[in-house]
């Protein structure tokens, strides 16, 4: 072919680009989640001068979005985005790191990570597969799903199916609730006919994006389940250490300035979302009971102890988890909360 | 290397002329394209390393779960022997008329497109049991074996139906990106359940212009003397009542919001096996028939997925994508010119492939840029489907021509089986002529249903 | 001799797989209205039950497909395939065997190895809370269809070969 003398492998030379593939687990651009790899991209490719190229690959395109991790590990691709509860199967302890009901929001969970001694042992869990973990943005506090009925009791959630993925529906099993897996594209019409009654999604601006509102009327808050959900990048280690120290340093800047940048829009646009959805579209916006709130609390204490007891990794990393939560959470009631409510 | 994609392509229609099954050559020829494409320096092989994830992906695909469901659902449908019942009183009722035959086919063709969707079992069933009779009451050779062709095809378009299933997995992610590279952040979802409804309206038009087809501009057999008994109303009800038990089943669950269309096919097979044993056409050899044949099929099908996935994943390596991607873009008449040359190509590649290949190769290239110029993405699933029906009738590789030849006595014409779709092949034209002007047609009803 | 018994023996394999995962099709039309049952008719739903529809169904697809290949169920564009003489026909296969189903298949094995060893090696279960702890098992599928697609290509081309030899002897 004519191509063959300007990109064969024996005329490469050190000048010219090196290209990575990064493949998610969301559709391509995909709002919030999906702009965190986008900007990230963008980010490498200026700071290196080109010398480093980044293509991101939405879901499907060349792995499906639950397939990320083995590709990235498997070599395949050199990057990823997605979110670290996905390889619960592979890991146990892995939903720790992107959110545990009722447990850090995204300012500690940042602060765990990077200042507590989490992302050490991230990178630990990791280091078998040959992935190294970033800190890939994080949605704050999530709203707690779209309800066809409204929940004034704990009686109410008695077998209500929802669509609940992760350690939220396990929870939400605990205390009479039914957990339904559907396919993304099923999820809309199911809660439209009522084959479902609720689902939980992210928050107000992917809520939005994908019209739920239409679907149910009460929209509950606050996300119990999912009070801050960490994403991740995740890059193959060969392909990390074949980097020039300069490229590495590029990378690791820019999964940390993507990481913000997400929190920055979820911010605005969550804030923007919500006031379309209630002045626009009339949606009432409803915060869980009390005796609802309990009953999950306790329900979580119990699923995790029983985590912790059946993986060694997962009492390991939750007992971390747990010792700087308590920490900063004492401070927090002092200096957040007490500033939230006199504000 | 984008002219590598297109070669592949042509090459790949070249190939499967040889006749080896198309699932294999598909695959094999985008893994020969691949290492080529390697060696000149075209290629990156890392591309085939995502193979086992996107074969783990074809495992674990929920929607096509529905597949061997309401496959199942029809084989033990065939065994129970539901259509003879069927059809036996119904020609009782109308031999009154002089048409009455062709038109009971018609209408039987419709409550068993109603009740399942298996193309195959339809037209076998018909071909055994109403061709020769038609024949023997002096119809022509041509309307009878096109209306036996034609009508058995009508389970593809109307709900449930193995060709919404497939063309709804495939379209659903194909709507979401295409309205996120616009820039629509607020993408709405399509799914197999939208393009049921949306196919309801369609599927009636159409079994109303075969009915009127067959009484108004067919030949007419010669009147029958002795053909004038009339059926008792109980007979009538006792069997009508099955295929209408399991309709409102199947489809009023998937519309009452009691199931999503896998369950649906679920229970509906289910529904199937109880109707089969009250009429004690339930034997363990049966079952045992059925359930082999179901996974035969259902094999066959997802081979040729997982083929199709092989020749996406090569075919997008070379930057196939971004080529098909600029002629439809690139092509006069803007939105009905692309929509116009993409129904023309599966049309004519009907001729030689069938629904299944074109729904995973073709549609996943082609819906993107449609749904992306603003085609409305249930209309294109119901255009697409009217349109893929055809490839059952249209020879030299027609399933339904296969089907019926297979059954037909010899001293059928092959001749004449081709002359007698023809009608029907352009009412169907006509129908998806129709949807073009009123694309209405498939979309009012989900609209009304779903809001 | 020889080549009969090791085509036999081939297509014996792919068929006594086919016969016992093709009853999975009635269980998981079981299982299916099961939970549709329980959870509209109960309130009762489990995510394992639900996920067990989905390795039913890829039990059939992945473990039947050779069975079928050698049964000729697959679909072939057969315009002119069909109007061939025995001869012509097992050129073809043949040639298609060896040029596309082996690369095909010992290329999904050679790129499906290390992934479905890690998923062994970690017991890897599902990603789904209460799901099935068989991910592994699933995986394993990969390579064991296209082990099983060779087989039957072992068994397609043998066939073939000795069919041509047939037609050979007789002409001579
Ligand atoms: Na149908
Ligand atoms: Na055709």
């Amino acid at each position: 072919a004519p191509s063959s003398a300007t990109t064969g492998p024996a005329t490469k030379t050190a000048a010219e680009p090196i290209k990575w593939k990064l493949v998610t687990s969301w559709p391509k651009n995909f709002p919030g989640l999906g702009q965190t790899p986008e900007t990230f991209a963008n980010y490498v490719n200026a700071m290196s001068g080109g010398r480093l190229t980044v293509t991101v690959y939405g879901a499907g395109e060349l792995v499906p979005g639950f397939e990320v991790f083995d590709a990235v590990s498997q070599g395949s691709v050199q990057m990823g985005h997605s979110g670290a509860y996905y390889w619960k199967g592979k890991m146990p302890a892995a939903p720790i790191f992107s959110a545990i009901p009722f447990g850090m929001n995204v300012t500690e969970m940042n602060a765990w990570l990077h200042y507590g001694g989490g992302m050490e042992l991230w990178r630990e869990l990791y280091a078998p597969f040959g992935v190294i973990p970033f800190a890939g943005g994080n949605t704050g506090v999530q709203m707690a799903g779209w309800f066809k009925k409204e929940i004034t009791a704990l009686e109410d959630f008695d077998g209500l199916k929802m669509r609940i993925p992760g350690l939220g529906g396990e929870v939400f099993k605990e205390v009479g609730g039914v957990p339904v897996t559907l396919t993304g594209g099923e999820i809309f019409t199911s809660l439209q006919t009522g084959a479902i009654d609720a689902t939980e999604w992210v928050g107000p601006y992917n809520d939005l994006a994908f019209g739920l509102f239409r679907a149910a009327d009460f929209y509950y808050h606050s996300g119990w389940h999912e009070p801050g959900t960490a994403l991740e990048f995740i890059v193959n280690k060969e392909a990390f250490d074949s980097l020039p120290a300069d490229l590495q340093s590029i990378v690791e800047v820019a999964t940390r300035a993507a990481n913000q940048d997400t929190l920055d829009e979820y911010t605005a646009r969550n804030n923007q979302a919500m006031q379309t959805l209630i002045k626009e579209h009339g949606v009432a916006v409803k915060a869980l009971p009390e005796d609802v709130m309990l009953a999950l609390k306790a329900a979580t204490e119990k699923v995790l102890t029983e985590k912790a007891a059946a993986d060694p990794q997962f009492a390991k990393i939750y007992a971390s988890y747990k010792a700087f939560y308590d920490g900063v959470r004492e401070y927090h009631e002092l200096s957040e909360k007490t500033y939230y409510d006199n504000r | 290397m984008e002219w590598m994609a297109l070669l592949l392509f042509f090459c790949l229609c070249g190939f499967l002329l040889l006749g080896y099954p198309v699932a294999l050559t598909l695959a094999g020829l985008s893994l020969i394209f691949a290492f080529i494409g390697h060696l000149a320096g075209g290629f990156d092989l890392a591309y085939l390393a995502a193979l086992p994830s996107r074969l783990n992906g074809v495992l674990t695909n929920q929607t096509l779960i529905a597949v061997p469901l309401f496959v199942f659902m029809g084989v033990v449908l065939e065994k129970s022997r539901l259509a003879e019942d069927l059809l036996e009183t119904m020609a009782q009722c109308f031999s009154r008329f002089r048409s009455g035959m062709a038109l009971s086919v018609v209408l039987v063709g419709a409550l068993l497109a109603a009740s399942t969707g298996i193309v195959g079992a339809t037209v076998v069933t018909m071909g055994l049991l109403s061709l020769p009779t038609m024949l023997k009451r002096g119809y022509d050779p041509a309307v009878a074996s096109g209306t036996i062709c034609a009508t058995g095809t009508l389970g593809q378009i109307i709900p449930p139906s193995i060709a919404l299933v497939l063309l709804g997995d495939v379209l659903s992610s194909a709507y979401q990106q295409a309205q996120l590279k616009m820039g629509i952040f607020a993408p709405d979802t399509v799914s197999v359940g939208d393009l049921f409804v949306g196919a309801f309206i369609p599927g009636l038009i159409l079994v109303l212009l075969y009915g009127i087809y067959v009484l108004a501009f067919a030949p007419k057999p010669p009147l029958d003397a002795k053909a004038s008994e009339s059926v008792p109303v109980s007979k009538l009800v006792k069997v009508l009542l099955p295929p209408l038990l399991l309709i409102a089943v199947v489809l009023g669950s998937i519309l009452a919001g009691f199931a999503t269309p896998t369950e649906a096919a679920g229970v509906g097979a289910v529904g199937a096996l109880l109707l089969a044993a009250t009429k004690k056409q339930l034997s363990y050899g049966r079952l045992r028939e059925a359930v082999m044949s179901t996974a035969s099929v259902t094999s066959m099908i997802f081979l040729i997925l997982i083929g199709a996935s092989v020749f996406t994943l090569v075919f997008r390596g070379f930057g196939g994508d971004d080529a098909i991607h600029s002629i439809l873009s690139a092509l006069p008449g803007g939105v009905f010119g692309a929509m116009f040359i993409v129904m023309l190509v599966v049309f004519v590649l009907g001729f030689i492939l069938d629904f299944i290949e074109i729904t995973f190769v073709v549609v996943p290239l082609v819906a993107p840029v449609l749904l992306m110029m603003g085609v409305d993405p249930i209309w294109l699933g119901i255009m697409l489907a009217i349109n893929l029906q055809t490839s059952f009738l249209t020879p030299p590789f027609g399933f339904a021509l296969f089907y019926l030849r297979g059954v037909a006595p010899p001293s059928l014409p092959t001749q004449a089986l081709y002359k007698g779709v023809i009608p029907f092949i352009l009412i169907q034209l006509l129908v998806l002529a129709l949807l073009g002007f009123w694309p209405s047609l498939a979309t009012w009803l989900p609209m009304a249903v779903y809001g | 001799m020889v080549v009969a018994t090791t085509a036999t023996i081939c297509e014996k394999v792919c068929s006594v797989s086919a016969k016992i995962v093709c009853w999975a099709v009635l269980t998981m039309a079981l299982t299916t209205f099961v939970v549709v049952v329980l959870r509209y008719g109960f309130n009762l739903g489990w995510v394992a039950l639900q996920e067990s529809i989905q390795y039913q169904h890829a039990f059939v697809f992945m473990l039947f497909a050779a069975h079928a290949l050698g049964q000729d169920e697959h679909v072939r564009v057969d315009i002119f395939y069909r109007h061939w003489s025995g001869k012509q026909q097992a050129w073809v296969n043949i040639f298609g065997t060896i040029a596309f189903l082996f690369p095909v298949c010992m290329s999904i094995v050679f790129y499906s190895w290390s992934y479905v060893l890690e998923s062994w090696r970690l017991l890897e279960g599902s990603k789904e809370a209460g799901g099935l702890p068989l991910v592994f098992v699933m995986k394993s599928l990969i390579p064991a269809f296209a082990v099983l697609m060779m087989l039957q290509g072992i068994a397609i081309v043998l066939r073939a070969m000795q069919s041509l030899l047939n037609t050979t002897e007789r002409a001579t």
